[in-house]
């Protein structure tokens, strides 16, 4: 195998540093483009991981009425109902719902449990466990808790009921959940206290969690639960990751397209401007070709300049990307997914870089950057040296 | 050893600039092409240095049709056979004089101490060795000639092309390049000197001197020493 050309590798080294005002500006933009694409994809693949840990914590099966093709309530009297089907493990009525914190410009999720229920999730099963609600308290999660903090809510909080009374409930303390997103607006309190907040009725429920004992069986299931109640909506867990992974798609797609745009505006610059090779750049490759150096030596010694420049700009942009991330917990570009309130966007993004992201970042910015700096080269080199130098 | 047929050469703004050329110099010969700006002297070493193409004619070195060489061939003999010494030195002033005199073993990717050696040897043969840190553009123009002689030796070229030489010296310096003349000769190299310097015409070591007018040879006189 041929050795690397150490001095050839030099020579473009030393290229590099005399043409530095030029290398260090498309460097610098480069740069700056791959720590943006990096942030993207590090933001949407933590947000993701994140998500679907959120998912992994629904239920296998939700069941929620509807009225006028709208959710409403469902009556806690289904449960048995639903029992009877062959294959449902256990049903368990879920009490949550948004409640709207105006001064804050913030939005909780309320849910409400029963300590003596199964639980459908994790971080529920050890509230019920701790067991340290009671009719007038509440535990927060820890978004919820600097929220309240700021409106000096340290002890308790007043929340207004549909028929617009005031519930004071204390809070007895903030709970660690399995993801940020899950814990960060969260508040859980007894069913029935959730109830007075929401206005239900004592049977009434936002929606049924189902569990079934099968998984293979889950899809028959459904569609006896579907045809038992031909009103109520039936969705799964995986219905709910296909959903919001469509989501997050679109937002990615019109991202990504722009992106695309701005990515190869950025490589017609720089081939506009490796075309517009200074009369001293011309003059070089002819000299180099006068004294014997063939247009593959040229064409080399520019793939190892782009290689360098590229190769710096890519670590430097991905470790920009890692700060930026997960340091400063990416503003702005994290907005771009999460559409919810102030509140929800506050949450810490967890750390989840992977070898294909790294590897799709790698391919979009070295081998189009260095094709776009080859390629007015080898135009000039193939041009007679003689008419170079005249 | 370097025959020129019927060349001519006619550039793309259809200047003339070489008729029906027929030119002969035999290995070891050192050959004068005298004559004014324009008359064709340039074109001369450029096609046997086959930078450029003639538009008729042949062009042999080595009984090789230089001429018809692609491009990578072509550069491959000027590496091998080829040292060209260029009217304004055609150094690249932010590199320093041994990585200028480098350039040409670049490609060949040579081992560190073959590399060293070969530098060295040209260095010193041509005094250039105690700047060899030093900016080209920072050197003087008998150093900036030597740095661009010693180059055009370093990888040992049978054939020697000197374009204009002493146009920027002064005639110390011009005699000094006379020197280096005389011993690249003694080395046996095949050295054609175009040139309009006087100092040129009467040296005993010269072979031929050529005169050329308006792209066509005007007279051949041959020296004998």
């Amino acid at each position: 195998m041929k050795k690397i050309n150490l001095y050839l590798l030099e020579y473009a080294l030393g290229y590099i540093v005399r043409y530095r005002a030029k290398n260090i500006f498309i460097g610098v933009v480069l740069t700056l483009l791959i720590a943006v694409l990096a942030s993207f994809f590090f933001v949407q693949n933590s947000l993701q991981y994140e998500l679907a840990s959120t998912l992994d914590a629904q239920p296998q099966i939700i069941v929620t009425n509807q009225k006028a093709g709208r959710d409403t309530t469902v009556d806690e009297k289904m449960i048995e109902k639903l029992l009877t089907i062959k294959g449902v493990g256990d049903v368990t009525s879920r009490v949550w719902g948004y409640y709207e914190f105006k001064h804050m410009n913030a939005k909780f999720v309320i849910v409400g449990i029963d300590t003596f229920e199964n639980q459908y999730n994790t971080t529920l099963a050890d509230i019920a466990n701790n067991g340290e609600l009671n009719a007038s308290s509440m535990l927060i999660g820890e978004g919820v808790q600097k929220i309240l903090n700021k409106s000096y809510y340290r002890d308790y909080f007043n929340f207004m009921t549909p028929d617009l009374h005031v519930q004071k409930i204390y809070i007895a303390g903030v709970f660690k959940a399995a993801t940020t997103l899950e814990s960060n607006n969260m508040i859980v309190m007894s069913k029935d206290t959730a109830r007075k907040i929401f206005g239900y009725t004592s049977s009434e429920a936002t929606d049924l969690a189902v569990s079934v004992t099968n998984p293979d069986e889950l899809s028959a299931i459904l569609v006896k639960i579907q045809n038992l109640f031909p009103t109520f909506h039936v969705i799964t867990r995986k219905d709910f990751k296909i959903a919001l992974q469509n989501q997050f798609d679109k937002t990615s797609s019109i991202f990504l397209t722009l992106f695309i745009i701005t990515l190869f505006t950025f490589f017609m610059i720089v081939y506009d401007k490796s075309s517009g090779l200074s009369s001293e750049e011309k003059k070089e490759i002819a000299i180099l070709k006068a004294i014997g150096w063939k247009i593959e030596d040229v064409l080399k010694a520019r793939l190892y300049e782009g290689l360098i420049i590229s190769l710096v700009a890519y670590l430097s942009g991905i470790i920009l990307a890692l700060f930026f991330v997960y340091v400063l917990n990416a503003p702005v570009i994290k907005n771009i997914f999460i559409d919810y309130n102030d509140m929800t966007n506050d949450f810490v993004l967890p750390f989840v870089v992977d070898y294909e992201t790294l590897f799709l970042l790698f391919l979009l910015s070295l081998p189009v950057y260095m094709f776009a700096t080859v390629i007015p080269s080898w135009r000039v080199a193939t041009l007679d040296a003689d008419e170079v130098m005249r | 050893m370097i025959q020129l047929k019927h060349v001519s050469k006619v550039y793309d703004n259809n200047i003339v600039a070489l008729e029906n050329i027929d030119l002969e110099v035999k290995e070891g010969e050192l050959v004068i092409l005298k004559g004014v700006s324009g008359s064709g002297k340039s074109t001369i070493l450029s096609l046997i240095a086959g930078v450029l193409k003639p538009t008729s004619g042949d062009v042999l070195v080595d009984k090789k049709h230089i001429a018809k060489l692609p491009d990578h061939f072509s550069s491959q003999y000027r590496r091998d056979n080829i040292g060209f010494i260029f009217q304004k030195y055609n150094l690249i002033p932010t590199l320093s004089v041994w990585e200028n005199i480098m350039l040409p073993l670049v490609p060949l990717n040579l081992d560190e101490k073959e590399l060293q050696e070969k530098l060295m040897h040209v260095m010193n043969m041509f005094t250039i060795v105690h700047k060899k840190e030093v900016l080209v553009k920072k050197l003087s123009g008998g150093e900036q000639q030597r740095t661009a002689i010693a180059r055009a030796n370093v990888n040992n070229p049978k054939i020697i092309l000197a374009d204009e030489p002493t146009a920027n010296l002064d005639q110390k310096l011009s005699c000094e390049f006379i020197q280096i003349l005389k011993k690249l000769k003694s080395l046996h190299k095949t050295i054609i000197v175009a040139t309009h310097d006087p100092l040129f015409f009467d040296l005993d070591f010269v072979d031929k001197v050529i005169e050329m007018h308006n792209g066509k040879l005007q007279r051949q006189s041959v020296v004998c020493s």
